[in-house]
């Protein structure tokens, strides 16, 4: 039966698809498509993130079908690999946000991004570390967490359209009507507030 | 010291994070991040802010959609998941020598780091410093490996734009301290800097170049 066709899960979306993204629902869809192959669950996936896939591509700079096509490979990469989805890890969207990188870097900038193997027998364990470091660790997290929800409204913006949708200062200038010095000093000030304190060289 | 103490700044492990970062420095960013637990935790912060951002996007789009809906419904009957590739075994040569490459830079490799210096994967630059004969360009940044004997200071050079060093082996100093396995070293445009190998084995470090690498003579000028 087409997914058009099959009802809403309760509670997904809004009628108008202002929906509030709530990672434990998510996570249940997730894990439903893992365990029953369950199209109903994915469906409400698709009608959730299906449109922010498709305007992150645009915005990327890809034409409208490219921009469906790379909708189809991510959201086929969901259903593929839901069993590996690890609700401790990361919330559904940004483990759909890692695919959707991915999956353009590879389509639009014909690039292969580069991704340390978590099987590899040569990676580091965090389990290797003194108890001091792991204690350092756990405030530089403390820290940065810290630091991304204190971040000036203006500056995070300059590092969303800077980072997240790839803008340019000048871009960045002209979209939000404010002097190009005002771009790079919002974007220093950003990255200098996010940098980490006391561990390395400044 | 069982993790590293330099760490790339965070610019770019948020663009590695968000994929602004292109390939070159990226692999260098993967590599270290394979050696350190606390830069994995770092981009795991950034990715998830990210996925924020995805959240956040204004979508009006429904109806194109949907259509797209319809026509998945065969795809995921038929899909399946292409094999895992296999686990790549170590070859014989890095078990011997001990200390394996992690990924991803290992599959980048056309063999161990550490071959004899006189088989003709080096090329000395000056007594006891080498660079490897492997090169790779990715997205205007080249990419070699830089080896040191115990003490041997890399000649007087000049960079155009971004240089950057990931140990592999070994350590080396400079004049902001030491950097041991895993450690990034990152060099902007036009600083002067030494470095000098500081251990008692080779230190090997894979070495980024955004803009030219100019040897420079006794007298500051180019060779």
């Amino acid at each position: 039966m087409p997914f058009s066709r099959e009802p809403h899960v309760p509670g997904t979306l809004d009628k108008d698809g202002a929906s509030g993204p709530d990672a434990d629902q998510f996570g249940g869809l997730v894990h439903a498509v893992a365990q029953n192959r369950d199209r109903t669950a994915f469906a409400a996936l698709f009608r959730h993130f299906a449109p922010k896939i498709l305007q992150y591509c645009l915005r990327l700079g890809a034409d409208r079908s490219t921009a469906e096509e790379l909708v189809q490979d991510v959201m086929l990469t969901v259903w593929l690999k839901a069993g590996s989805f690890d609700p401790a890890q990361a919330t559904v969207g940004t483990w759909v946000f890692t695919i959707a990188r991915n999956r353009r870097i590879d389509r639009l900038r014909k690039e292969m991004r580069p991704a340390p193997d978590p099987d590899d027998p040569a990676m580091i364990p965090a389990s290797l570390a003194t108890p001091e470091e792991t204690a350092q660790m756990v405030q530089s997290s403390r820290q940065l967490q810290d630091a991304i929800e204190t971040l000036a409204e203006n500056q995070s913006e300059v590092l969303r359209r800077s980072y997240f949708l790839e803008q340019t200062h000048e871009e960045i200038a002209e979209d939000t009507e404010v002097p190009l010095g005002t771009v790079k000093t919002r974007l220093r000030l950003a990255l200098s507030h996010l940098k980490r304190s006391m561990r390395d060289k400044p | 010291m069982t993790v590293p103490f330099h760490h790339p700044d965070d610019q770019l492990l948020i663009g590695y994070a968000s994929g602004q970062e292109r390939a070159g420095k990226s692999l260098l960013v993967a590599t270290h991040l394979a050696y350190c637990p606390d830069c994995r935790q770092r981009v795991a912060s950034y990715e998830a802010l990210c996925g924020d951002w995805l959240e956040a996007l204004p979508c009006t789009d429904h109806d194109g959609l949907d259509a797209l809906l319809d026509r998945m419904d065969g795809l995921l009957t038929t899909a399946r998941t292409s094999p895992e590739p296999a686990a790549i075994e170590p070859s014989a040569a890095d078990r011997t020598c001990g200390q394996l490459v992690p990924e991803p830079l290992r599959s980048w490799l056309t063999e161990p780091i550490d071959t004899p210096t006189d088989d003709g994967s080096w090329r000395e630059i000056s007594k006891g410093v080498w660079l490897s004969a492997w090169e790779r360009t990715l997205s205007g940044t080249t990419t070699r490996l830089l080896r040191m004997a115990s003490g041997a200071p890399v000649p007087a050079h000049r960079h155009t734009a971004d240089e950057l060093l990931l140990v592999l082996r070994g350590a080396f100093r400079d004049e902001y301290g030491s950097y041991g396995l895993g450690d990034v070293a990152h060099y902007v445009a036009d600083t002067d800097h030494y470095a000098r190998g500081a251990s008692e084995e080779d230190c090997i470090c894979l070495f980024l170049l955004d803009g030219d690498l100019i040897f420079l003579d006794e007298d500051g000028n180019p060779l």
